[in-house]
């Protein structure tokens, strides 16, 4: 399969600070990749890069061989790259079913002959999908922590994405709601979505993917296979510590 | 729309919006007092005021202190075409809100690359220009005193009033079923958060923009009609006072629901006029009212009320 997504030499300095600096990378249509690395390391900036938010103050990001650099968020959302956010970010006065349905009335999800009359069973299924049927008509704000990242992964699906971007998706789920939600991400990557995670949790991470970015001080210092990177030596000092082989393999 | 299990059409509120036009309709054949039945007629124009400065300002979170540039810019233009080129009424209310709809393009533009308070002072800056400008220009637009002599839109108080229900119905009615459609859903998340609208797929200054030439268009429209049905136009269409009412109003009535702002110009415009009889208290009463209701009822007059009545049918009901 040819590649989707490709990154390189991507650098974002927010004054003397290279929060990115020179990420080059690539990710091929319907791979899962993840991306680790400590607190600060540029992670959520790349993926802010990425989808637009922020402005790259070098670099080039080729999404199905066209640049995206410089275009406006939902113009990238349109094309076809959805993401989560690591702090949700719901619409709090609105119902779930209303949150999902926002993004059923994007460009996008409108130019693939949606009609207004089906924005509210498309976002119903959705929402059954990622396992909140029944809570359609709950205020946003009304859902506990486990729901809104699901609902987010939901929003994130009505774009009918390509790629697929989920910042932290097992943050502050207990252990319960983190097997649970992981199925879904595998389906995800097994319905042909391609998908970066960033993820912390490394145990469900290396379940999931076969490729692993780590950043450090917003550079690339590995990227390869979970085991590789388990026994690479900048990983373990930056990253893992001592007990990472165990946390990587499980 | 998008609220399973709300498809009725006849929904409580509808039936409350239906009532209250049928009140409407029959205060000329009830009210024989002329003072009364004008002052019916100001609140259906600041009813207009305030729902297309919720659409903007309520649904999309954007608040503008500058709302009386489009009232004041549909007046004004209304005014100077039937009083220098002797338009017809019908034609000056539609090019004065063209021309409202025009400003709100204008202005939208660069005001709402802002945010906050500093998208506030640009949209307050704004409107203040203009009304200088009828100060400057007084050989045209008659200074402070403003122009006299502006024709009629109906020659009778009855054609006058139903004119002034049928244009409110119609720009109320408009405001009510866009906020109600999935467009104003879409609104209603750039209220939210923007960055998450954006996320959404949504282009956030598009809709904002759009609304903005909405919201001026209908302002426009009725500040038009308010020049018309004055016979006369002056500097106080354009001033901050009727921008701030406008904010007052609709933050009594319940803001970003559209049928609070509306009814909280009824309620407001009626009750200013009652306290004409005791001049000397009337601003110190209106201001204490107004402070309590923000400070008891801060979800606005219309929605507690709408609430308090449900939870106490929800209680007999149990």
């Amino acid at each position: 399969m040819g590649a989707i997504l490709e990154v390189q030499e991507l650098t974002k300095y927010f004054g003397g600070l290279g929060a990115v600096r020179h990420v080059s990378f690539t990710l091929n249509e319907g791979e899962m990749l993840g991306i680790i690395g400590p607190n600060g390391a540029g992670k959520t900036t790349l993926f802010n890069l990425l989808t637009g938010f922020l402005k790259p103050s070098r670099g080039r990001i080729s999404f199905k061989g066209e640049s995206i650099v410089g275009l406006k968020p939902y113009d990238i959302v349109n094309r076809g790259i959805a993401r989560t956010f690591q702090i949700v970010r719901p619409f709090h006065q609105l119902t779930a079913l209303e949150n999902v349905a926002i993004s059923c009335l994007s460009k996008r999800a409108i130019g693939k002959a949606i009609g207004d009359q089906d924005v509210e069973e498309k976002a119903a299924a959705l929402l059954e999908s990622v396992g909140l049927s029944g809570k359609e008509g709950i205020f946003a704000k009304d859902l506990p922590h486990g729901d809104l990242k699901r609902l987010e992964l939901a929003r994130a699906l009505a774009i009918e994405p390509e790629l697929l971007l989920l910042d932290e998706p097992f943050a502050g789920l207990g252990l319960m709601e983190t097997s649970s939600l992981s199925p879904l991400i595998q389906k995800l990557s097994q319905e042909g979505h391609s998908i970066i995670i960033i993820e912390h949790k490394l145990r469900e991470l290396m379940k999931l993917v076969k490729r692993v970015i780590t950043l450090h001080f917003g550079e690339k210092i590995a990227d390869g296979t979970p085991d590789e990177l388990s026994r690479n030596e900048k990983v373990i000092q930056a990253y893992l510590g001592k007990g990472g082989m165990t946390l990587a393999t499980g | 729309m998008v609220r399973k299990g709300r498809r009725t059409f006849f929904t409580s509120e509808r039936i409350g919006l239906f009532i209250a036009l049928a009140i409407l309709s029959a205060v000329p054949l009830f009210i024989k007092k002329r003072a009364i039945v004008e002052l019916i007629i100001l609140a259906n124009i600041y009813a207009v005021y305030v729902a297309s400065w919720d659409i903007l300002c309520g649904y999309t979170g954007q608040v503008s202190f500058g709302h009386a540039l489009f009232v004041g810019g549909g007046a004004y233009t209304a005014a100077l075409l039937n009083f220098y080129f002797k338009v017809p009424p019908l034609l000056t209310i539609l090019i004065g809100g063209g021309v409202a709809a025009l400003l709100g393009l204008i202005i939208g533009m660069p005001c709402l690359r802002l945010r906050g308070p500093y998208f506030a002072l640009a949209t307050f800056a704004a409107a203040g220009l203009p009304h200088g400008l009828t100060d400057v220009y007084w050989e045209i637009t008659g200074g402070l005193d403003g122009l006299y002599g502006i024709s009629p839109v109906w020659p009778t108080l009855n054609g006058k009033y139903y004119f002034s229900l049928l244009l409110t119905a119609l720009c109320c009615g408009l405001i009510y079923v866009g906020g109600r459609s999935s467009r104003g859903l879409i609104l209603k998340s750039i209220r939210e958060d923007e960055i998450g609208a954006m996320a959404s797929g949504i282009n956030t200054t598009r809709y904002k923009l759009i609304t903005f030439v909405i919201s001026g268009f209908l302002a426009g429209v009725a500040g038009a009609f308010y020049s018309h049905n004055q016979l006369h136009v002056g500097p106080e269409t354009l001033s901050i006072n009727l921008s701030v009412l406008v904010i007052i109003m609709s933050v009594v009535g319940g803001i970003g629901t559209i049928t609070g702002p509306i009814s909280g110009a009824y309620l407001l415009t009626i009750f200013n006029e009652m306290l004409r009889e005791w001049e000397e208290v009337r601003l110190l009463t209106y201001t204490a009212v107004v402070v309590l209701i923000l400070l008891f009822v801060p979800k606005g007059v219309l929605p507690t009320l709408t609430d308090g009545i449900k939870q106490l049918i929800k209680r007999k009901g149990g």
